[in-house]
């Protein structure tokens, strides 16, 4: 047996040369690196594409590409698409489902909307699991966790030697009312485990409880079997990556990004997949957590500007809105498929630099949804696209200079841009240079429209947030958003946009999520009882995480509480505060949702509150690196002056004369008037008149009302 | 010449405001059918009452919101309308459906000159009349029915008419929920009002109304050049409805539908006369219904606008039961409701097959169970449409459980919840393959079998239609099957139902909910042999319906005997 002391010695030691953060987010295009020394504050990052069939492969290949020495790793955070990926592309596991005895047809009956109103040939989503993979278990919990039949235990072996005999690779179970009691499916697991590996089978094993404590049938079984069917995928991933990545000499600990912000180990991640399905975006929320962070800003809006959508998120008091409403595959005429895990609070437009412009039978202008992807790409790429979309727009009205996209890797073709326009312009009876800025005015609108959903529809003003703007097209919507909406100050960050989530993921905190569904009236005799037990509960468990984690540190753990009326249905998540629970909290509780109540509906009742759902975060803070101070080497204003161009920034004035700047030359504190364009190699950000920049210690773009 | 930009920015804006009605209703309301059903809609029309936007919800109330925005124009006049002012009508033959529909309405202003009208309408549980749950098939008079309420101002210039409120509360056996509801779609009007506010100061009142006038003419345009592209003719067909409400006599009821470029006229002359039962239906229903039809066979992604369904004529003779009048009953008229438009859709399927599929369960199969909760002591009212079988489409087969028509982003409750609220075990939840489906090429979609076992005393009210008259099939696909429930006395009795009023039930006992397969298209014998084959893997037929409808014949092992199967269906039909 090892000496405990020295295997403390040397770990220290290993320690003091491991000192590098490294993250790592594949993407559907591009796999990003983003390294930051510990010590120094030093960053190294690279680009690669992805590789679907091998990821690790296009992981392997942005490590080399990078320098950084995998020896020197002190913890490796991990972003992915393959959870969406497989699930969208309909690449994963043959799933079984085992189920409570009535109730085998509840993942087919769904909950039998019509989502396309008018579609007399609506098609429902076509389940993932087939009907004669679907096996009845004979056991019944109550709807108060009561166990009105006990589990028939060789129901479950029974169905599982079926399942195995027909081919399934992945076992779904999912009881009614297990939200309530969660014996009857923790024992099936058990014997499931127990059976498969008796039979030599690897033990991939979903339940419904283990993944979300909350109710109803359909919606927790869709989620129980959407973790199945990617569940060997992810584990076979994260064991081969990890076996390449300790290979190569990466010692450090290796953590997932999940979608509600946090992180997890790779272990923890391998079990529930279904966690990290939108593991990319929620680093970008973090990334722009983390600039409000350094800056002394609390209230933020993420808008992330991609190539195809435009997503938003909004953040109050630096914390995430962290919902578990989430769905696949479902938009204006599609149902989807309903996933109740924690997924931060994201909303997205069909919206990007590749959207197409195109008139309507009414003769009416849009952009988007549908999207020129990236090839051919916008008709100015010269890859064949026909189609106008909102680059060409840019690239016609002057923003975006042709030499200088991708830093001039990609050289932009202004006649191809004016030509495809032309067509709309012609139809239209307007000049080419009107509707490309027509088509401009409706990408911003569009982009607006996600602040609105995020902000004005959910009670919040826009105008006492700060929007940190990032991906390709963020830094080119947010001035005019600014000025549409009125919204104060927009942050572009000096990150490169293109590693902006990568960059995010260093940043976030080992974070668990735990939620159970037990309604309480908060004025019911035994309710201070009820919620304290139900809290106490919840952060034992948390408290777990640590093993789980396998890493030291202070948890923090904070509370929230899903509430409603009494009588409501919907539920409004409340913060909780810390502490004993006694009369006050709970009366402290009351206030809280009235007055959110009243600040996302406009009114409040005098009706009894009720507690639906408990939910405790558990975080474990990580040491986060500074982000470098700008060099004050090599800058100043007149460096960073490139000279004068042509923009057409607003329907009035047309056409105007805008100085324009390089970005990584700007100095720190420098201040200018707009209008005026900063250009850098991988974005375009623009200052529309009427607005001044400044630019702060770190490098980052502030815009600000103010100028002329 | 306006702004292009700006009118599709504000056209935008106009969508946004009705679903952000829609959002808070649902996310503010008490009744159970209202936030987890979904069961209203909400929507914007213009000055005169024509509808300019809408949220997705049910699509029958979507067709009738220009007549619940219209009720109080004609009631009181421009003039008589105030900035401040809310409506609250229930009147079935003026706004529609039956008395539990209960509309509220807001003129909005700007400055003196009305703008715009925003319309709520949705499920009220219980307003009162002669059973738990106002609506069942046992009315002879409207009066049975519950409280009618004409157009009335609940608030007047935002001063609340305490008396009206009073009074409704009064007359419901669950007043709390009318409360939750009458505040939830009030917020929604208060919301669109600051929303439209903000609109009209940023772009302009003249952009806003402009804006409004050509989204009608655009909704025109489009309707006719999609009316253009369909087949020309004179459609008809008929049907029967399972009884004449008075009696077991079936109903015969008969369409005629006419298109041709300058035209899409529903003829529903011909059809029996109201009667004193609870099955008539209201002129705004009857065209409501029509309206989903004519908005499916145009084209199903077009935003439903007034301009859009200007183009439909519908003649309906008055006193008859598509268009009964004061005092004929209408508390189920939904039943019947939904044959104007199956007649319709039954007409045109095979004509236009690319938007139809075969006949579906069509009633809504809803049904009441309510009574006091033994668990705390507090009256509770289940009230629910359940999903069905969809007919088959020319290249699909039948969707399985789904809503009817006549509801949309409709959800059905779910088991947890509903055990959670309500004193019932739900024993089973499946999908109906003993019943089985319209078979054909394509074949039907299955309903569905759901058991209540009831833990307490409960009333127990239903309705349902398709229970002696399958829905159809098309091109020699065999018609579905039927819809009923059965009621299971804990001394084992067993009761086929389709119309029950008020029947009391026992703890213990049991109510088995059973919706139709839908209609087949094509012969069976011409369906591809591997996708009966799969039909029987999953469960949905038996070997021996492999064999017999289908001719097709499997082994032991479930393979398919090709020689067998050619030989079978090489035989003469029987």
């Amino acid at each position: 047996m090892k000496n405990s002391s020295t295997n403390f010695l040397s770990l220290a030691n290993i320690y003091q040369t491991m000192s590098k953060r490294v993250a790592i987010d594949i993407g559907g295009g591009f796999t990003d690196l983003f390294a930051i020394d510990e010590e120094t504050g030093e960053i190294a990052w690279s680009k690669d594409e992805t590789t679907p069939a091998n990821y690790s492969e296009g992981v392997m290949r942005v490590f080399s590409k990078s320098g950084v020495d995998p020896s020197t790793v002190s913890s490796l955070l991990h972003g992915q698409t393959l959870v969406i990926n497989t699930i969208i592309t309909r690449r994963g596991s043959k799933v079984g489902l085992i189920t409570t005895k009535g109730f085998r047809d509840v993942i087919l009956i769904t909950r039998s909307n019509r989502r396309d109103i008018y579609n007399l040939r609506y098609r429902k989503p076509a389940s993932f699991v087939p009907r004669h993979l679907i096996r009845e278990v004979d056991e019944r919990v109550g709807y108060d966790g009561t166990v009105l039949k006990p589990l028939n235990e060789g129901d479950v072996e029974a169905a599982t030697k079926s399942l195995v005999s027909l081919g399934v690779q992945s076992i779904a179970v999912c009881y009614i009312n297990s939200y309530a009691n969660q014996s009857n499916e923790a024992r099936s697991k058990e014997l499931i485990v127990r059976v498969l590996e008796n039979m030599g089978v690897r033990p991939y094993v979903s339940v419904s409880s283990e993944i979300t404590g909350e109710w109803r049938e359909y919606e927790r079984t869709s989620t129980t079997v959407l973790n199945a069917y990617v569940h060997p995928q992810m584990d076979n991933y994260l064991r081969n990556l990890e076996e390449i990545l300790r290979r190569k000499g990466v010692r450090g600990e290796l953590f997932m990004m999940l979608s509600s912000g946090g992180v997890s180990t790779f272990r923890y991640a391998a079990d529930y997949p279904i966690l990290s399905i939108e593991s990319g975006p929620a680093a970008g929320v973090v990334g722009a957590i983390t600039i409000g962070e350094l800056l002394g800003i609390k209230n933020i809006i993420a808008l992330d500007g991609g190539s195809t959508t435009t997503k938003a998120s909004l953040v109050e008091e630096l914390m995430p809105r962290v919902l578990t409403d989430y769905y696949v595959e479902r938009d204006q005429f599609n149902a989807g498929y309903p996933v109740k895990v924690p997924v931060i609070d994201i909303v997205e437009v069909g919206n990007g630099g590749g959207s197409i412009a195109w008139i309507d039978e009414t003769g009416s202008m849009r952009v988007g949804p549908a999207s020129a992807g990236a090839d051919p790409g916008p008709a100015c790429y010269g890859r064949g696209g026909q189609k106008p979309t909102l680059t060409d727009a840019y690239l016609i009205t002057g923003i975006i200079n042709p030499n200088y996209f991708l830093g001039g890797a990609l050289r932009l073709d202004i006649h191809l841009a004016k030509k495809a326009m032309g067509e709309l312009a012609e139809r239209l009876d307007m000049t080419v240079d009107e509707t490309a800025f027509g088509v401009v005015r409706l990408g911003n609108d569009n982009a607006s429209q996600v602040i609105r959903r995020i902000s004005i529809e959910r009670g919040y003003d826009p105008r006492d947030f700060t929007i940190v703007a990032f991906g390709g097209s963020g830094p080119m919507f947010a001035s005019f958003i600014a000025e549409e909406l009125e919204v104060g100050n927009v942050i572009i960050p000096s990150i490169p946009p293109g590693v902006f989530s990568a960059w995010g993921l260093l940043m976030t905190d080992l974070r668990h999520d735990f939620v159970k569904t037990s309604v309480t009236r908060l004025d019911h005799p035994q309710a201070i009882e009820r919620v304290a037990n139900t809290y106490s509960e919840l952060e034992v468990r948390a408290r777990g995480i640590q093993h789980n984690g396998g890493k030291k540190g202070d948890i923090v753990l904070a509370r929230y509480a899903d509430m409603r009326y009494y009588g409501q249905e919907h539920v409004l998540k409340v913060g909780v505060p810390n502490g004993e629970v006694d009369r006050q909290l709970i009366e402290e509780l009351e206030r809280r949702f009235h007055e959110n109540h009243y600040k996302y509906y406009s009114f409040k009742l005098d009706s009894p509150i009720e507690i639906v759902n408990y939910h405790v975060v558990a975080l474990l803070k990580v040491r986060k690196p500074i982000l470098k101070l700008l060099p004050r080497e090599d800058t100043s204003v007149s460096k960073a002056f490139k000279g004068e161009r042509e923009a057409y920034l607003d329907a009035k004035r047309g056409w105007v004369r805008v100085e324009v700047y390089e970005r990584g030359r700007l100095p720190p504190g420098a201040t200018l008037k707009g209008p005026m364009i900063v250009e850098d190699p991988t974005s375009t950000a623009i200052v529309l008149p009427g607005q001044k920049i400044s630019v702060d210690q770190y490098g980052n773009l502030h815009v600000r009302k103010g100028g002329e | 010449m306006p702004d292009l930009i700006e009118m599709e920015i504000v056209k935008n804006s106009l969508i946004a405001i009705a679903e952000e009605m829609f959002t808070v209703t649902a996310k503010t309301s008490k009744s159970p059918i209202i936030y987890d059903v979904l069961d209203f809609s909400t929507g914007l029309t213009d000055a005169e009452g024509d509808v300019v936007s809408q949220a997705t919800g049910i699509p029958l109330f979507i067709g009738m919101l220009d007549f619940n925005a219209k009720a109080p124009l004609d009631k009181f006049g421009k003039d008589g309308l105030q900035p401040g002012d809310v409506i609250i009508v229930n009147d079935p033959y003026i706004s529609g459906t039956h008395l539990n529909d209960v509309a509220i309405v807001a003129p909005f202003f700007h400055k003196d000159e009305l703008l715009a009208i925003g319309v709520n309408k949705g499920h009220y549980y219980d307003i009162g009349g002669m059973v738990f749950g106002s609506w069942g098939p046992k009315g002879s008079e409207v009066y049975h029915e519950g409280i009618l309420i004409p157009p009335v101002k609940l608030y007047e210039e935002n001063r609340l008419n305490k008396d009206v409120l009073d009074l409704l509360l009064e007359n419901s056996r669950l007043p709390s929920y009318v409360l939750g509801d009458i505040e939830a779609q009030t917020a929604s009007m208060k919301l669109a009002e600051r929303r439209l506010k903000a609109l009209v100061s940023k772009y302009g009142l003249d952009t806003v109304k402009a804006n409004m006038d050509k989204i009608q003419r655009d909704g025109e345009t489009v309707a006719w050049n999609r009316i253009k592209m369909l087949p020309k003719g004179v459609f008809r067909a008929e049907d029967y409805y399972d009884d004449s409400g008075v009696s077991e006599d079936p109903m015969k009821l008969t369409v005629k539908v006419e298109i041709d470029d300058d035209k899409f006229d529903v003829d529903l002359s011909g059809n029996p006369p109201a009667v004193r039962a609870a099955i008539n239906t209201t002129y705004p229903a009857t065209v409501a219904a029509v309206r989903i039809v004519y908005a499916a066979v145009l084209d199903p992604h077009v935003r439903y606008c007034q301009g859009f369904v200007k183009p439909l004529r519908i003649t309906i003779p008055e006193n008859t039961v598509f268009n009964a009048k004061k005092p004929y009953p209408v508390g189920i008229y939904w039943e019947t409701m939904t044959y104007a438009a199956d007649l319709v859709w039954k007409a045109l399927a095979p004509y236009i097959p690319d938007r139809l599929t075969a006949g579906h369960f069509l009633s809504v199969v809803a049904e009441t169970i309510a009574g006091i909760n033994p668990r705390n002591g507090e009256a509770f009212a289940l009230v629910e449409p359940n999903p069905g079988g969809w007919g088959a489409g020319y290249d699909k087969d039948g969707e399985s459980a789904l809503v009817s028509f006549a509801d949309g982003e409709t959800f059905i409750t779910s088991i947890e919840v509903i055990e959670q609220r309500y004193p019932i075990i739900v024993e089973r939840y499946q999908l109906n393959t003993e019943d089985g489906v319209g078979h054909g090429e394509f074949r039907g979609g299955f309903g569905i079998v759901k058991d209540y076992r009831l833990l307490a005393d409960a009333e127990f009210t239903t309705a349902v239609n398709r229970s002696k008259f399958p829905p159809w099939g098309v091109n020699g696909g065999l018609p579905g099957t039927y819809n009923y429930m059965l009621i299971i006395k804990s001394d084992g009795s067993e009761t086929r139902v389709r119309k029950v009023s008020g029947e009391r039930l026992k703890a213990g006992d049991l109510v088995s909910i059973r919706t139709a397969g839908g209609g087949g298209w094509g012969d069976p014998r011409k369906r591809d042999p591997e996708k009966v084959r799969e039909d029987v893997m999953e469960g949905y037929i038996t070997v021996d319906d492999a064999k017999r409808i289908y001719r097709v014949v499997l082994r032991e092992n479930l393979e398919i005997d090709w020689e067998a199967t050619g030989w079978e269906r090489s035989q003469p039909s029987p």
